[in-house]
């Protein structure tokens, strides 16, 4: 349903010794995500996940390769348009507004403003309380608060495939399984194809397909169990070792 | 007495669809139109005939007044000095607003200043719109000008606004703050072209506790230039705030300049401005939500002004 071919994302920086150093931040990836699947994207800090993720997303261009969406080639395609194409994506880091609340980020969203339908569709994000409707997506709100709403914005577009770009950042630990589990059920009931980016086991361990990129490529891409090993090898956390319940916690962070 | 075209004016900066209920002054070209007092809330024309008083019953509550100005007469400068004196106690809204409707090449304005001496424990909320429209090539010029003085716990709501059309505006707000009074403001203004808006604050936090904050937005759009500035004096223990962003588009200018004075050990002031085009990730993340560019646009900056 999505595939890449041999896509590149360079940028020029200076190194020092020369001002105008190419940089391939993504370099050659090629990879066929199938319809309805779950993927886990980990990998060390700056090695190109997000860059990956806003690539798909066209929110930035890329230098050289193809991304194709169900059959059509989208590489020229803006923002929109790929979002209306039913690709959806949870940032990062997502944007603080002023004077605009979750409820008009949801409408947008969905094209809903009927009371009804939006407190059903913030049931189903499992955010309470209903209150959190009216709260300005702004400066004021925590760092799992705007996670959680960036979350639901995306669940809301009834996404044919779903990224969400570290969507345990800032989540309690009691709200990890249940957030996993939601994504799972809007997965299985809605055939979505979801790809988290996350060092979280929880996600690894939900997901179909694991794929650790380094360096701007995939280096690995299968099961959870034989990833630990090249995972410890990157000492992003020793997966094999952690004890279970808070520590653990703190381990996949 | 009042046309369609004055119905048009007074909708935008009064929401009236018709004649509003309770008091009221609606001024046309300089002149009454027309006036009704009410049991509470009584409007007449002062000594010097420059404007009017509004004398509002201590107690009074859930009451409002509406004193909008309406202006389609090309050539016409119209000043008026205007004086509320709202009784302690009361809760009431004060409707104002200006509406120019220019048809010719000869300019026009309207200066209203407009004095707030606030009651004991009083709550007011002001609401003031400005607008022109009209096929008229003379300049629309609006200089308003409010003098707010809060007594002892009184609470003042002022939301000043500026929606479109008005080519030059020179604002200028005075408040002085009682102990344990509060007062926010909130004023939002957006310009296009070559006009050009300027706003003044002058906030004295005079009292033990009083509190203020004073929140600008800005749109400058095209040519245009805005320069906001506001001084928030404290002479007491107190807390006052001031927040000003400018949203810059095309090839607007800014200049925005907070000042904050402690003439006592105990104030506590702070500010925040900013001055930029709109956020990247903002636009982004709309349009991902499946707007267009220019819907996204849009709807950052109806949040921001809202
Ligand atoms: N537009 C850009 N210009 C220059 N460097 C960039 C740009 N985007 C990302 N990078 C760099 O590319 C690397 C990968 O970033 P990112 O994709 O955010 O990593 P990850 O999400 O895997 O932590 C980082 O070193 C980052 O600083
Ligand atoms: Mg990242």
């Amino acid at each position: 349903m999505l595939e890449l071919k041999d896509l590149y994302f360079s940028v020029t920086e200076k190194d020092g010794l020369n001002d105008n150093q190419k940089r391939d931040i993504i370099d050659g990836m090629s990879f066929v995500f199938e319809t309805g699947k779950f993927y886990a994207i980990t990998g060390p800090n700056g090695s190109g996940k997000t860059t990956l993720a806003r690539l798909i997303m066209g929110i930035n261009q890329v230098s050289g390769g193809e991304i194709h969406f169900n059959g059509q080639d989208i590489t020229g395609l803006t923002i929109t348009e790929r979002a209306k194409a039913g690709i959806a994506y949870s940032f990062q880091q997502p944007a603080r507004f002023k004077g605009i609340t979750f409820r008009d980020l949801l409408s947008i969203s969905t094209g809903i403003d009927d009371e009804a339908k939006l407190i059903s569709l913030v049931r189903r994000v499992g955010i309470c309380p209903l209150s959190f409707l009216d709260k300005a997506v702004d400066a004021t709100l925590s760092g799992g608060e705007i996670k959680k709403i960036e979350l639901a914005t995306t669940i809301a577009r009834n996404p044919k495939l779903a990224i969400y770009d570290e969507p345990d950042t800032g989540i309690d630990l009691w709200t990890i399984g249940p957030m996993v589990s939601l994504l799972k059920k809007e997965q299985m009931e809605n055939h979505t194809t979801t790809i988290v980016v996350s060092h979280n086991k929880a996600f690894l361990e939900a997901a179909d397909t694991v794929l650790i990129v380094n360096h701007g490529k995939f280096v690995y891409v299968g099961n959870l169990k034989d990833a630990l090993p090249i995972l410890a090898d990157f000492s992003i956390c020793n997966y094999k070792n952690c004890p279970e319940g808070e520590q653990d916690a703190r381990c996949f962070r | 007495m009042l046309d369609a075209l004055d119905k048009d004016l007074l909708k935008v900066v009064a929401d009236l669809e018709d004649i509003p209920k309770g008091a009221y002054n609606i001024r046309k070209n300089g002149k009454l139109a027309s006036r009704a007092t009410s049991a509470n809330i009584n409007i007449e024309t002062n000594a010097e005939n420059t404007g009017i008083i509004v004398t509002i019953a201590p107690g009074t509550i859930n009451e409002s007044v509406h004193i909008p100005v309406i202006l389609s007469e090309a050539g016409l400068n119209d000043v008026v000095y205007n004086t509320f004196i709202v009784g302690s106690g009361s809760d009431v809204t004060i409707i104002a607003g200006c509406g120019i409707h220019c048809g010719g090449s000869a300019p026009e304005g309207h200066e209203g200043i407009h004095e707030f001496r606030v009651g004991k424990g009083a709550r007011v909320k002001y609401v003031e719109k400005h607008y022109a429209t009209g096929p008229g090539a003379g300049k629309r010029t609006l200089n308003p000008t409010t003098k707010v003085f809060l007594e002892e716990n009184a609470h003042v709501e002022m939301e000043l606004t500026q929606i479109g059309g008005v080519d030059d505006a020179d604002r200028l707000n005075e408040a002085t703050l009682g102990a344990g009074s509060s007062i926010l403001i909130m004023e939002r203004v957006m310009t296009d072209g070559n006009q050009k808006a300027s706003s003044k604050n002058e906030i004295i936090l005079a009292g033990e506790n009083s509190r203020s904050n004073m929140v600008s937005r800005s749109v400058i759009k095209g040519n245009s230039r805005q320069n906001f500035y506001a001084t928030m004096t404290a002479r007491a223990k107190c807390v006052g705030h001031i927040e000003c962003d400018a949203i810059i588009m095309d090839n607007g200018t800014n200049e925005t300049i907070p000042a904050l004075r402690a003439e006592h050990p105990d104030a506590e002031l702070s500010h925040e401005a900013s001055i930029g085009k709109i956020a990247g990730d903002q636009l982004m993340k709309l349009m991902s939500l499946g707007l267009t560019y220019d819907e996204a646009v849009n709807r950052i900056i109806q949040g921001f002004l809202r």
